[in-house]
């Protein structure tokens, strides 16, 4: 256990070593949905019934879709590990898969937690967007990342070449973001997106983002069981991925 | 120290090992040579966990290799498999800690291994930026951290330099002589007579002939090579001889004791030769007799 713990910490250095060694990417993941938020926010406020709803849209649209657009973060730490041909050369020490994988997404949690709250921040001191009930609004967020990694994670055991995740990433985060509702508020988007809108992780983000804001427990609890959900089949799929990852040259 | 025995494991329709069977004991270096595809790199990844044998068995000390057992391994795969934007001494940092290792003792063996393979002045450099020379020792230096007792060493010096190849090997031997048992598989066969390594030849997916080179050459003859500048002569009778361009290599199990006799027959001729050689077999020479045993099998 006690050699357990020095792996994973010698695990999350090195993958927090390699994450700001190319900064690049997560200081636009940082600042992109700060200025776009401060952009439309008057476009949501005046599409919304109320200044306080748009606020709301606006701070929940804009965390739900950079932090999908930001699951490649998750999605390239895994694939480089192929590319550099390191993945079996860690598989190949005593650190277990699970450890392995809890490095990578302690580093990419913090990413993604760092954009969640650069947002929350924003829209707190610049909208006076209120939060009556910040340990509920903090547990949808962690909820939001956990499900995020996961995904991220499924998606860097799938896909082969970083061509391929940056396409898969660019698609299918616009996609899920746009009929989720994350772009573009659900109610003044045609009926048939709202009925298929439940297929996209993004809408169960916004919708538990919003319940946390509204400080509505049931609504971000039902939500959050979702995503949960969705957490444990994307994680589970990953781990199998990972596992049965074996070699095959002779 | 490492007890391989009787592994098989076929990827569809290759049997990639096939009843190999092979031992490296404390302190000894193992080099395992074969053609590609003869099942050399298989068994290190079967050694290593990252394929499982259809059947078979690896035992460490006596008992049977888990993922804790992995720590006492060290591994140089055969491609280089480094952290473009890591420095040389952060991969030391990570493998040292993968090893269990922390504090001073780890900063004391990254020191101890960058002195050792003469990486101090790149230390601090991203492996993408290194040489490729610096990269294999850089590679050679994450084995090397936890002082492991077995070292799987995968062509660690393919395409290294000249120096790099000998700062590598004087490192394997060090380690061999502190105890470790290593397992050594290359296609530069100079290198285990270097490190003095006892010889395994796999084929197929089996081991088909160890022992020392010594033992494995003894059975193998000899050749004599003679030189002319003005025209090779008529070959004298009662010799295995062929010719090639200017010489004549005469083939036999004591080149040294028959080459009076032979310099005596040519000279008999009038056709003495302007140079002799006189090899003794090497490992490439049992290399192409277990080639042509295998094709006459085949």
């Amino acid at each position: 256990m006690r050699y357990a713990g020095i792996r994973t910490m010698a695990l999350v250095r090195h993958n927090a070593v390699l994450m700001l060694r190319e900064p690049g990417p997560l200081i636009s993941r940082l600042i992109m949905p700060v200025v776009l938020l401060s952009v439309l926010h008057p476009l949501y406020a005046a599409a919304l019934s109320g200044s306080s709803n748009g606020t709301a849209q606006a701070a929940t649209g804009m965390m739900v879709m950079f932090s999908m657009l930001a699951v490649s973060i998750v999605g390239i730490t895994i694939l480089s590990e192929r590319l550099w041909h390191t993945w079996n050369r860690l598989r190949a020490t005593p650190a277990h898969a699970a450890e392995i994988l809890l490095a990578k997404s302690v580093s990419a949690c913090g990413v993604l937690l760092a954009q969640q709250a650069a947002v929350i921040t924003f829209a707190v001191i610049v909208f006076g967007l209120r939060v009556p009930n910040p340990a509920l609004l903090g547990a949808a967020v962690l909820t939001w990342c956990l499900t995020l990694l996961c995904c991220g994670c499924l998606l860097g055991t799938l896909v082969r070449t970083s061509g391929a995740l940056s396409a898969v990433q660019d698609v299918a985060g616009m996609l899920f973001t746009a009929v989720g509702g994350a772009l573009v508020p659900l109610t003044v988007l045609p009926d048939w997106v709202r009925d298929i809108a439940p297929i996209s992780p993004g809408y169960w983000g916004v919708s538990m983002l919003q319940a946390a804001f509204r400080g509505s427990i049931g609504d971000a609890v039902r939500d959050g069981g979702v995503l949960l959900g969705i957490a444990l089949v994307t994680g589970v799929l990953a781990c199998r991925r990972i596992v049965a990852n074996q070699t095959t040259r002779g | 120290m490492l007890d391989v025995i009787d592994l098989h494991k076929r990827f569809g329709a290759v049997q990639a090992l096939n009843g190999l069977t092979l031992t490296v004991g404390a302190g000894e270096i193992v080099g395992l040579i074969g053609h590609n595809g003869a099942g050399k790199s298989t068994l290190v990844e079967v050694i290593l966990g990252l394929a499982r044998a259809d059947s078979g068995t690896v035992r460490l000390g006596g008992t049977k290799i888990n993922r804790a057992a992995r720590v006492q391994i060290g591994v140089s795969p055969q491609e280089l498999a480094l952290y473009r934007s890591a420095t040389v001494r952060e991969h030391l940092r990570l493998f040292g800690g993968l090893a269990g290792l922390r504090g001073p003792v780890l900063r004391c063996r990254i020191d101890g291994v960058i002195d050792e393979l003469a990486l101090d002045g790149v230390a601090d450099r991203q492996a993408g930026l290194l040489s490729g020379g610096q990269q294999r020792r850089a590679q050679a230096a994450c084995a090397l951290i936890g002082e492991p007792a077995l070292l799987l060493l995968d062509e660690p010096t393919a395409g290294a330099d000249p120096s790099t190849r000998q700062m590598l090997l004087t490192a394997v031997r060090r380690r061999a002589a502190a105890g470790a048992a290593i397992l050594y598989t290359t296609h530069y066969l100079p290198e285990l007579v270097e490190l003095g390594a006892t010889v395994a030849v796999a084929r197929a997916g089996r081991v088909v002939a160890h022992g020392t080179r010594r033992d494995l050459l003894a059975g193998l003859p000899g050749e004599i090579r003679l030189r002319f500048d003005d025209g090779v002569p008529d070959a004298p009778p009662g010799y295995a001889i062929s010719r090639h361009e200017n010489e004549l290599r005469v083939t036999a199990p004591d080149p040294g004791a028959l080459l009076p006799r032979l310099i005596a027959d040519l000279a008999a001729g009038d056709a003495l030769p302007s140079a002799v050689e006189v090899r003794k077999p090497d490992l490439d020479d049992l290399y192409r007799a277990l080639d042509a045993t295998a094709a006459v099998a085949a």
